[in-house]
């Protein structure tokens, strides 16, 4: 199985002081959403939401969060991505 | 907005099945070009066994990506990687699930004359596959005649997206005024992703660029009933054209 590290995502979002969580998953842990966001609500109090549409990688990040007020994103299944900017 | 990644790592151990073992004494492999996406990186005893059967792992850093042997779907050019290990690996062997990551190993060989298979240990399912040529000779074809019609073409579409991390607007501004100065016309577009029931409305355009995701132009294009090539393509053409022959 995938580990979540819900452990460390609660911790993170504790020390940052998050008070509204989005949660990005790839396809196959989406159903895993649910079990997530009830995590993230119960230990930290954050409010969760749930990205419904792709991630296709740590380069596919949802757009117009500020507006709504999301302070973190916590994105599954992608590390950090290095653009390349010469040459595409 | 602050980011946080959590890589989703698998937490069995990895070992390679008997049928890849045998696959390596039956082709008499001695260098392996190993890779993997991010959840399949734990690959010590992977490594081990590959040894074990008298083989040298060979790994490389592809660009984008943060860990050495971890590839990403946009790895899909022969420089995409830090060390060109395909060309001196007798097998290259993929870790993980799905068919996205792996392909972009075939894709960056599009150019060379002969491509290398891929074999695929997928530890979920623990089951090998191989896949060669043939999984992307329709993206291969599909790619030769869209850069074809890109050079017939007179009214160019220039897709950019609002994607910070796809997002490549100062390379589209060039290619347009580039395709300006040939005497065509370039409009760029604006999307975040895409829709493919989109592109048909704008009649005016003959052809496409796409300077998103490279998979846009390699992928996508096979069910598109319009011409896209990656900008990659479009700033040579025609040499693109002569090395795809």
């Amino acid at each position: 199985m995938f580990e979540l590290e819900l452990e460390r995502v609660i911790s993170e979002i504790e020390s940052r002081g998050s008070k509204r969580v989005l949660l990005q998953l790839p396809d196959g842990l989406k159903p895993q959403a649910k079990q997530i966001a009830d995590a993230v609500t119960s230990k930290t109090g954050a409010e969760a939401l749930i990205w419904f549409g792709s991630c296709f990688g740590h380069c596919d990040m949802p757009l117009g969060l500020d507006v709504l007020k999301v302070d973190l994103m916590v994105q599954w299944g992608h590390n950090r991505y290095h653009k390349t900017r010469e040459d595409w | 907005m602050q980011v946080l990644a959590v890589d989703a790592t698998w937490t069995k151990e990895i070992v390679l099945g008997q049928e890849v073992l045998d696959y390596i004494k039956e082709n008499n492999v001695k260098i392996v070009g190993l890779f993997a996406s991010v959840q399949f990186l734990k690959c010590d005893t992977v490594k081990k066994q590959l040894a074990d059967a008298g083989c040298e792992v060979k790994t490389t850093r592809a660009k984008r990506t943060d860990v050495e042997m971890q590839i990403l779907g946009c790895d899909a050019y022969h420089d995409s990687y830090k060390e060109d290990i395909i060309s001196v690996c007798d097998m290259l062997l993929y870790i993980g699930d799905g068919l996205f990551h792996p392909k972009a190993v075939l894709l960056s060989q599009a150019y060379k004359k002969n491509m290398k298979d891929l074999i695929l240990w997928d530890p979920v399912n623990e089951d090998m596959t191989i896949i060669g040529k043939e999984t992307i000779i329709k993206q291969l074809k599909k790619m030769k005649a869209n850069i074809a019609k890109y050079l017939m073409s007179k009214t160019v579409g220039i897709m950019v997206t609002t994607k910070p991390g796809q997002q490549y607007f100062d390379n589209a501004l060039k290619l347009k005024k580039k395709l300006e100065e040939q005497g065509k016309e370039a409009y760029i577009f604006l999307d975040s992703t895409f829709e493919t029931t989109y592109y048909e409305n704008y009649t005016f355009i003959d052809s496409w660029v796409n300077t998103a995701c490279p998979r846009i132009g390699f992928d996508d294009n096979v069910n598109l009933p319009v011409s896209i090539i990656n900008i990659r393509e479009a700033w040579n053409p025609s040499v693109a054209l002569e090395k795809l022959e």
